[in-house]
Order: C-alpha cells, then sequence, then structure tokens
C-alpha cells in the first residue's frame, strides 16, 4: 500500500549554521572618505564666501563713487526747497524765525501746505 | 522738508520754485540706477579728484554743508556728467547692454560678466580708463576679471 515516506535518497541538508558575512570596507577608509568630502565641502564653502566678500567690495566701491554725485543733487534740491521756504515765509509772516542760535541747517519742523492744492 | 516726512493719502506736495538765478544752474544728470552703476567705476576713475574736494569741504562745514559746498557739487556733477557723455558717444551699444542685463538682475554685477567685458575694453581703449577695485587681495585676481563667476545663474551670462 503507498505512504507518504521521504524521498529515496533522502533530503539536502538544512543549513543552521549562521551565514552573517562581514561586509564593507575597513573603517579607517570611510573615515578617510568622509574627511576627504568634508574637506572639500569646506574648501568650495570657504571659496564662496571669499567670492562673495570680493563682491560685496565691489559693490561697496561702486556705492563710494556714486555718492559725491548723488549727495550733490540732493544738496542743490534741498537749498532750492529751504530758499522758497525762506521766500514763502517772508511774504506771509514778513521775517523768518530764527530757531536756533546757529546758521547751522536744521530741517524745519513743520511745513506749510497750500490751502487749495491745484493737481 | 521736515522731520518726519508726511504722508497725504490724497495728493502730493512738491514746490516748484526754482533756483535763484544767483546760484548757477548745471544740467542734472537725469540717469537711472542702472547707467550710473555700469558707469560707477569710470565716474570714480576720472572724478576722483573732484569727489574727494566734495566730501572734505561736506566733513569740514560743521552742519552748513549743504549751502557751502555747492560750487564742489557742481563740479562733481560736471565730471559725471562728462564721463557718461564720453562713454555714450563712443561706446553706446556696450553700454546699452551692460545696464539693460542689471535692470533684468537686481542690479547684481556678477550676472552680467558678459556685457561688462567688452564695456570694459571698450572705455580702456577709446577713453583710457580702467575698471579697478581698490583695496582688492594683490596676489588673486580682481573678481571682475574672473573667467568663472561662482554665484552668477547661468554659465551663458557669465
Amino acid at each position: 500500500m503507498p505512504q507518504d515516506m521521504p524521498p529515496t535518497g533522502g533530503y539536502e541538508p538544512v543549513q543552521y549554521r549562521r551565514n552573517l558575512p562581514v561586509r564593507g570596507f575597513r573603517p579607517a577608509y570611510y573615515l578617510v572618505a568622509l574627511g576627504a568630502v568634508m574637506t572639500y565641502g569646506f574648501w568650495r564653502f570657504g571659496q564662496g564666501i571669499r567670492e562673495k566678500n570680493e563682491l560685496a567690495r565691489e559693490k561697496m566701491w561702486s556705492r563710494i563713487y556714486l555718492t559725491p554725485l548723488l549727495q550733490a543733487e540732493e544738496d542743490r534740491d534741498l537749498v532750492r526747497r529751504t530758499l522758497a521756504a525762506g521766500k514763502m515765509e517772508r511774504e506771509l509772516m514778513g521775517g523768518e524765525t530764527k530757531v536756533y542760535n546757529s546758521d547751522r541747517f536744521v530741517r524745519p519742523t513743520y511745513a506749510v501746505t497750500p490751502a487749495n492744492v491745484t493737481k | 522738508m521736515s522731520a518726519r516726512q508726511p504722508r497725504f493719502n490724497q495728493h502730493l506736495l512738491i514746490d516748484t520754485t526754482p533756483l535763484p538765478s544767483s546760484i548757477p544752474s548745471v544740467p542734472e544728470i537725469g540717469s537711472s540706477s542702472a547707467p550710473l552703476l555700469s558707469a560707477s567705476y569710470f565716474i570714480g576713475a576720472r572724478c576722483k579728484p573732484y569727489n574727494d574736494d566734495f566730501m572734505q569741504c561736506k566733513t569740514d562745514a560743521n552742519g552748513t554743508g549743504e549751502t557751502d559746498c555747492l560750487r564742489e557739487g557742481r563740479k562733481v556733477t560736471r565730471c559725471a556728467a562728462s564721463v557718461l557723455e564720453d562713454v555714450n558717444k563712443s561706446c553706446l551699444e556696450e553700454f546699452r547692454q551692460h545696464w539693460s542685463c542689471l535692470d533684468d538682475n537686481n542690479q547684481q554685477l556678477w550676472q552680467c560678466r558678459r556685457w561688462e567685458r567688452p564695456l570694459n575694453k571698450c572705455v580702456f581703449e577709446k577713453l583710457n580708463i580702467e575698471k579697478k577695485i581698490p583695496g582688492a587681495p594683490e596676489n588673486e585676481v580682481q573678481v571682475h576679471l574672473r573667467k568663472r563667476q561662482i554665484f552668477a545663474h547661468s554659465m551663458t551670462t557669465q
């Protein structure tokens, strides 16, 4: 009568021992690679910082060269408006009020505004 | 004109009275920021004595600088106007391309080196003005002459 028997040659051997092979390079190599990548990264970072400083220097000098031009223009405008305000005050009030005891230019606190604005 | 700028929500008040005729008038520059930035190093190279005179006058004036240094200010404006006029006469196309590029790039000089090189070359040949950044370390190439701009957005505009 047929029974459920094992095969005639027997089963193959079962793996019961551990198989955990140690992989990877030596840890020193990893540290060296880490150091190399970090050094390269920091070197490029420093290059970028230095270039940024040089660009900032370029920007500052271009502004320094333009400052007298712009300041002269603004001064002319300021003098024009101060003289016009003084003239208006002399017409309206009969004289200029001297706020301080020196000739230093002081920006006035109040500005006269016209009653009827045309624009 | 007052210490705190007044904010009118309905109109803008500008006093348009001109300068009295006792003060000589000078034609204003009337340029926007990109052409001025583009020409700033040329203005600085040619107008150095006038600029220094003006700033020295302002420092020495001790409060009355605005009214006392008008003469030096006129000289500064005339010199810068002459620089801009010369650049316009001799290098107009390169100048225009450079400042248009600056207008498109937030006035960042490092994005527009491609157009700055021909402009510098043309100005050096025709007007004999060289762009040099003072105070830069001597052992390195100056940043506007470097082949590769690290922070430029694309390789085509460097």
